[in-house]
C-alpha cells in the first residue's frame, strides 16, 4: 500500500508544510505561499534591529532546552497548522531566528543529544549503543569518559570559563551514567524513568534559585512528548476523535508493543484511525510539555534573567507515526526522526527570523561558544566537527550538507547524508542497501530512486563513507552483523539472546 | 567543480538561464562560441573506454617490455604511444580471480570470485561496467576465455550457469565463435563489428582474449602457427605412441602434454619416458609465440579500425593481460603459482591525445589500482569499496602523491587442484587419448584426495605472496599440504618438497630461481609483517545475515 492511499488529514498537512519549507529554501520564488508563514519576510524595521543585535554575548547566560522526541513537522513555527499545540515555542521562534531545516545527527537520544555537548558525531563520541559490553547477564554501559576520554564537553568548556553548570533531565537517554553529566556542577535525572518536564523543570527552578546571581549554563530536558512517557493522571484525549473505538489508549505499554512488532515484521499493522488516534495523543503531550515549559518562562521572567540569557530549544530527534510503517524512532533516518526544531533565542531580541538553511545538530555547540565569546582551547576548536552558525544569524548563508547515522539496538547500522538542494541517501551497513530520495518532490520519502539515479545515489554514497572516513571512522574496515557485530571490537563479547 | 555543476543542475532557473545564454550566443552566429559554452565540463562526459584484457600474456614476451624476437610490432607501436607500466602485478594466476581484481579494484577476497562455485550474489556487484553505466555510457564486451562464459561443477564435470557473473551491468555482452578446432579461444573480431556499429555513442567497450591459453597455438592459423616452431622439428609428444592421438591435425601444444611435463621430463604412466631437450622447450615457447604473434595482429586491427573510425582520439585505451604463465622456468608448464612468470602483467594506458605517450613507470602497482586509475582519469568519483588508488599521480609525474601500496599481494588459491579433482579426466583431452587402468585408477584415488584435503571451498589456504620490485616473499602456511596435493608430485609418482617460506630477490634473480629465505631472514621477518598484516585485514568478507527477535537487543 502506498502512502497516497493512506493519505489523511494529516498527512495533507505534513506535505503542504513540508513542500513548502524545502521549496523556499531552495528557490526563490513562492512569494506568496512565503508571505503566509510569519517571519518568513522581514520589515525594513525588523531587518534594522537584527542588524544592530551585537552577536557576542560575553557573560550573558545560556538555557538549552531539549524536548525529547519532537518531530518539527509538529511544531507551529516550523509549519504545523493542524492545530495549535505550541503557542510557547512559536512565540520564542517568532522573536528569534528560527531554523526550519535542521537536521540532527542521529535518529534516538543517547547519540543524538551527546553531539550537542562535544560538537562531535555519534561515531566519534562513541555513545552509539546503549551498551560497550553487551553479553548479559554482564552489561556494561556505555560512557563517555571510558569510550572517549579525549572528549570536551561543552559544560566543561563553559566552567572552564567561569560558568554554573546544572542540567535537570528526564534521565534514561540523557543518564548522567552515560556520560551526560560530565562538566555539569549539578545534573539531575531520577534514575530509571523516562522523566518529564514536570519534575525537571522545578528542579531547575531550584538550582536557578540558587545560581541567578552567576552566569550560568543550563541544559532542560524532558520525555513529556516520547512515547515512554504517559502524563501525569492520564491523557485528557483533548484531540482525539469522539467516534474512536478506543483500540488503543496511548500507553507506554502499548507504544513499545507497536515499535517491538515494527522491529520484528518490518512494519506494523494501523488503521487509519489507529494513526489519526496516536498524532492526537502525541500533540496532547506536546501542547502539555509547551504549557510546562510556558510556566518555566514566566517564572524565569520573574527571576529578571529574561534580557540575559540565550534560549536554545530544540530537540534530539524525532519520532515515527507510521509514515513508514513502523512507530518510534532509532532505527531508521527518515525525515520524521532527524528532522528537529531549532530556535535560538538572544538577549533582548525582539524581531526574529526564519533562517531556511540547512544546517545540523553538529554545530549547536561551536554556535554557543561563539556566541558566549568564550575561551575555547585549540584542542575544543579541533574537536568540534561543526561550524558556529552566527554567521546564518548576521544573514550569511550556512546552509550545508548534512550526515547522521544510526546504530540501533544492533539492529540495523544506518549512515546517510542530506544535501542542502534536497536528496538524501540512507546506506544501511549490514545488507549495503541504499535509499535515496528527492525531498522537493517527495517529502514523505517514499519512492526510492536508486535504480532511476544510480550515479547520483553513486556519488552521495561515496560522500557518505568519505565524510565518515575523513573522521577517522572507514566503514569499510569491518563488517556490519546485525546481532553478531560487537558494540566495540574491543570490548564486546558478542551477544546473545537475553 | 562538480559540486558546483550538480548543484546548479537542481534549479531549473540555472537551466533556463544557461539555454538562454545559449541562445543569444547563436543568434549571434557565434557558432564557436556556442560550442564552447556546451563543451562538456569532464572527460566521462566525451571519453570513450576500451579495456583490451589478454589472458595469459608475458609481459616479458613483448618486445615493449624487452622480448627480442619481434613477435609484438604492433603492440610495441602502442607502447610508444602510451603510457607503459613495467611492475603491474596481478593477484592472481586464476583468469576470473585476478580480472574480477582489475574490475572492481578489490583485492579477491573482498570481490568474492574465488572458485568456480561462486555463485552471483556472492561476488561484487559494483565493477567497471557497472559504474561507467551510472555515467551514461553503453557498455559492451566481445570476449573469448571460456572462464567469462561458463563455470563448472566440480562434482559432475559438468558447465554450470553460463555467463552470470562477467556479463553483468553489459549492454551487450559476445563471445567468439569456436573456430574449426572446437575452440572460442580466436580473436574477437566481433568488437570490430561492433565498434563500427556503435561508433557515434559513448561507450565502454571490453575486449578479452584467449588465445595464448594452452593449447598454445590451437587457435593460430597457418602460417602463423608454425612461424616460431624449430625447423624439421617432431613434436616430444608425438613420439611416443603410448597414448595414441587420433589427430590429424595440428591443435597446438596440448595441455594433456603440458601437463605431463615435470622438471624437464615426460612423464606417462607414472614414468619418465623422455628427458626435453632445449629445442623441445624452444619448440613449446615458438608456439606460445605464435598466439602472441596472431594477437598482436588482431590488435592492430583494432587501432587502425580505431584510426579510421576517428575514435583514437577522444578513447581511452587500456591493454594490460590479466596474468602470465609459466614456460618451463620453474619446471612446469601452464598458470599455476605466484611467481612473476604468472603475475607480473602488462600494463599500458594509451590517452585520447596519446598524452605521456612514451612513458614507462618503474613503481611497482597491481591490479586493483587499474579502476581507481580509469575513474579518476574520467573524473568519477572512486568506488569506497575499491582498495587499490590511482595511478594518475605516477603518470602526471608525482610520486609522492600516489597512494597506493608499496607492496603487491597475491593469493594463491588453491582452485586449480580442486577443479582438477572435478574435471580433468573427463575434459583435459583434447587429443582424444585413451588412459591406461592404472592412470584411470589413480586420478579417482587424486580427485578423492583433493576433494578430501581442500573439498568444499575451503578458502583461503594459507598461500599468499608480498611483492616489491626488489623482493618477493611467498608464506605457504600448509606447505606439507600442498605438497600431497600437488598435481607436478602426482604426474611424476615422487614427492617433490614445497617450501614454507621462499624469498626471491628480484632484482638479481627475475625468474626466481634461488630461494634467498635462510641467506635474508630480516628481510623474510618485515616482508612476513605486513603479509600477514595485509591477510589479518582482508579476511574473506562472508556476511551471515541470521533474522529474528534475537538480534534485537532489549531496549529500554
Amino acid at each position: 500500500m502506498s502512502h497516497k492511499e493512506s493519505k489523511n488529514e494529516f498527512d495533507v498537512a505534513l506535505i503542504n508544510r513540508r513542500d513548502f519549507i524545502k521549496k523556499t529554501a531552495v528557490g526563490a520564488g513562492v512569494l506568496a505561499a512565503t508571505m503566509a508563514m510569519p517571519g518568513f519576510m522581514l520589515s525594513n524595521a525588523d531587518a534594522a534591529k537584527l542588524a544592530n543585535l551585537p552577536m557576542k554575548y560575553k557573560d550573558y547566560n545560556v538555557v538549552f532546552v531539549s524536548f525529547d522526541a519532537l518531530q518539527a513537522a509538529h511544531v507551529g513555527a516550523q509549519g504545523y497548522s493542524t492545530r495549535n499545540v505550541t503557542p510557547t515555542i512559536d512565540a520564542m521562534a517568532k522573536k528569534g531566528f528560527n531554523f526550519v531545516n535542521n537536521i540532527s545527527v542521529a535518529s534516538w537520544t543517547v547519540p543524538a543529544s551527546m553531539t550537542w555537548f562535544t560538537g562531535v558525531y555519534p561515531s566519534e563520541h562513541r555513545l552509539t549503543n546503549k551498551f560497550s559490553v553487551f553479553n548479559p547477564p554482564n552489561n556494561v554501559l556505555s560512557n563517555l569518559k571510558k569510550l572517549s576520554p579525549e572528549l570536551v564537553t561543552l559544560a566543561e568548556v563553559l566552567k572552564e570559563n567561569g560558568y554554573a553548570t546544572g542540567g535537570f533531565t528526564g534521565n534514561a537517554g540523557v543518564s548522567g551514567f552515560f556520560g551526560y553529566s560530565q562538566g555539569f556542577d549539578e545534573y539531575f535525572f531520577e534514575k530509571g524513568k523516562f522523566g518529564s518536564m514536570g519534575v525537571s523543570i522545578p528542579k531547575g527552578l531550584e538550582w536557578l534559585q540558587k545560581n541567578k546571581d552567576k552566569k550560568f549554563f543550563m541544559f532542560l530536558h524532558g520525555y513529556d512528548m516520547h512515547g515512554q512517557n504517559v502524563p501525569d493522571g492520564g491523557f485528557d484525549y483533548r484531540f482525539v476523535d469522539k467516534g474512536y473505538d478506543k483500540k488503543f489508549t496511548g500507553s507506554a505499554a502499548e507504544q513499545e508493543a507497536l515499535r517491538e512488532e515494527g522491529l520484528e515484521k518490518g512494519s506494523v499493522a494501523l488503521r487509519e484511525e489507529d494513526v489519526k488516534f496516536w498524532r492526537a495523543i502525541y500533540d496532547e503531550k506536546i501542547q502539555r510539555t509547551d504549557a510546562r515549559f510556558k510556566k518555566f518562562l514566566e517564572e524565569y521572567e520573574k527571576m529578571g534573567l529574561m534580557d540575559k540569557t540565550i534560549f536554545v530549544l530544540t530537540s534530539d530527534h524525532g519520532t515515527e507515526f507510521h509514515e513508514h510503517k513502523r512507530f518510534d524512532h532509532g532505527f531508521s533516518l527518515y525525515d520524521e526522526l532527524i528532522h528537529v526544531p531549532l530556535v535560538i533565542k538572544l538577549p533582548k531580541q525582539k524581531a526574529g527570523k526564519v533562517i531556511k538553511d540547512q544546517v545540523s545538530s553538529i554545530d549547536v555547540m561551536p554556535t554557543i561558544l561563539d556566541l558566549l565569546d568564550v575561551k575555547v582551547s585549540d584542542n575544543v576548536k579541533k574537536q568540534m566537527r561543526g561550524t558556529t552558525l552566527v554567521t546564518g544569524l548576521k544573514g550569511k548563508s550556512v546552509a550545508k550538507d548534512v550526515f547522521f547515522e544510526t546504530d540501533y539496538r544492533q539492529y540495523t547500522y544506518k549512515r546517510g547524508i542530506q544535501t542542502k538542494d534536497g536528496w538524501k541517501l540512507i546506506y544501511t551497513l549490514e545488507d549495503k542497501s541504499r535509499e535515496l530520495y528527492n525531498l522537493k518532490n517527495d517529502p514523505h520519502e517514499t519512492k526510492n530512486l536508486v535504480e532511476r539515479e544510480p550515479r547520483r545515489a553513486y556519488e552521495l554514497e561515496q560522500r557518505v563513507f568519505a565524510h565518515f572516513k575523513s573522521i577517522g571512522h572507514d566503514l569499510n574496515s569491518k563488517q556490519w552483523i546485525p546481532g553478531l557485530n560487537p558494540v566495540y571490537d574491543s570490548q564486546a563479547k558478542g551477544v546473545q539472546k537475553k | 567543480m562538480r559540486q558546483f555543476f550538480y548543484r546548479c543542475c537542481g534549479n531549473k532557473s540555472w537551466i533556463l538561464t544557461s539555454v538562454a545564454i545559449l541562445l543569444i550566443f547563436c543568434s549571434n552566429g557565434s557558432v564557436r562560441a556556442s560550442e564552447k559554452a556546451s563543451l562538456p565540463r569532464e572527460k566521462h562526459e566525451y571519453t570513450n573506454v576500451i579495456m583490451i584484457s589478454v589472458d595469459i600474456l608475458r609481459a616479458d614476451h613483448l618486445g615493449a617490455y624487452g622480448y627480442k624476437k619481434g613477435v609484438s610490432p604492433q603492440l610495441d607501436k602502442l607502447a610508444t604511444q602510451s603510457v607503459l607500466f613495467e611492475n603491474s602485478i596481478a593477484h592472481s594466476y586464476l583468469t576470473p580471480v585476478a580480472h574480477m581484481s582489475v574490475i572492481t579494484g578489490q583485492y579477491p577476497r573482498q570481490h568474492g570470485m574465488v572458485s568456480f562455485e561462486v555463485t552471483r550474489d556472492d561476488v561484487a556487484k559494483r565493477t567497471l561496467p557497472e559504474i561507467m553505466k551510472y555515467y551514461g555510457y553503453e557498455t559492451a564486451a566481445v570476449a573469448s576465455s571460456p572462464e567469462f562464459f561458463m563455470r563448472y561443477d566440480t562434482e559432475s564435470g559438468k558447465i554450470v550457469n553460463p555467463k552470470d557473473i562477467f556479463s553483468r551491468s553489459f549492454d551487450y555482452y559476445g563471445r567468439t565463435m569456436p573456430d574449426e578446432t572446437g575452440s572460442t579461444r580466436v580473436n574477437p573480431v566481433a568488437a570490430l563489428n561492433w565498434l563500427k556499429a556503435n561508433k557515434d555513442k559513448k561507450f565502454f567497450l571490453w575486449i578479452e582474449t584467449g588465445m595464448l591459453h594452452p593449447p598454445y597455438s590451437q587457435t593460430v592459423p597457418q602460417p602463423y602457427k608454425t612461424k616460431f616452431d624449430p625447423p624439421a622439428y617432431t613434436p616430444f609428444y608425438d613420439r611416443f605412441p603410448i597414448r595414441p592421438g587420433r589427430e590429424t591435425i595440428d591443435r597446438g601444444v596440448p595441455t594433456e602434454a603440458l601437463f605431463h611435463v615435470y622438471k624437464g621430463n615426460y612423464y606417462l604412466d607414472f614414468e619418465p619416458v623422455y628427458r626435453l631437450e632445449q629445442k623441445d622447450v624452444d619448440f613449446i615457447r615458438g608456439r606460445y609465440d605464435a598466439g602472441v604473434y596472431y594477437t598482436d595482429m588482431f590488435i592492430g586491427e583494432l587501432m587502425d579500425t580505431l584510426d579510421a573510425l576517428k575514435l583514437s582520439g577522444r578513447t581511452l585505451v587500456v591493454f594490460h593481460s590479466i596474468h602470465g604463465e609459466s614456460l618451463g622456468e620453474h619446471d612446469y608448464f601452464f598458470h599455476h603459482d605466484v611467481y612473476d612468470t604468472e603475475i607480473k602483467a602488462a600494463l599500458m594506458f594509451r590517452f585520447p591525445g596519446k598524452e605521456k605517450a612514451g612513458m614507462r613507470i618503474l613503481r611497482q602497482t597491481q591490479g586493483v589500482d587499474i579502476l581507481p586509475t580509469i575513474l579518476d582519469y574520467l573524473q568519477i568519483p572512486l568506488n569506497h569499496e575499491a582498495q587499490g588508488a590511482s595511478m594518475m599521480p605516477l603518470i602526471n609525474g608525482n610520486e609522492a602523491a600516489y597512494k597506493g601500496s608499496e607492496y603487491a599481494f597475491v593469493d594463491r588459491l588453491p582452485w586449480w587442484e580442486y577443479v582438477l579433482g572435478g574435471w580433468h579426466l573427463e575434459h583435459q583431452s583434447e587429443r582424444e587419448a585413451q588412459y591406461t587402468p592404472l592412470e584411470i585408477q589413480k586420478m579417482k584415488d587424486y580427485r578423492l584426495l583433493l576433494q578430501e584435503k581442500i573439498g568444499g571451498g575451503q578458502y583461503p589456504p594459507q598461500c599468499i605472496a608480498i611483492r616489491t620490485n626488489q623482493w618477493k616473499l611467498i608464506l605457504r602456511g600448509k606447505s606439507a599440504l600442498l605438497e600431497q596435493i600437488s598435481w607436478w608430485n602426482f604426474i611424476s609418482g615422487i614427492k617433490f618438497p614445497v617450501d614454507s617460506v621462499e624469498l626471491f630477490d628480484l632484482a638479481s634473480d627475475p625468474m626466481e630461481q634461488k630461494n634467498v629465505a635462510k641467506e635474508n631472514p630480516e628481510v623474510v621477518e618485515k616482508l612476513k609483517a605486513k603479509l600477514l598484516e595485509w591477510d589479518a585485514a582482508n579476511k574473506i568478507n562472508k556476511p551471515k545475515m541470521p533474522a529474528g527477535r534475537s538480534l534485537i537487543i532489549p531496549y529500554p
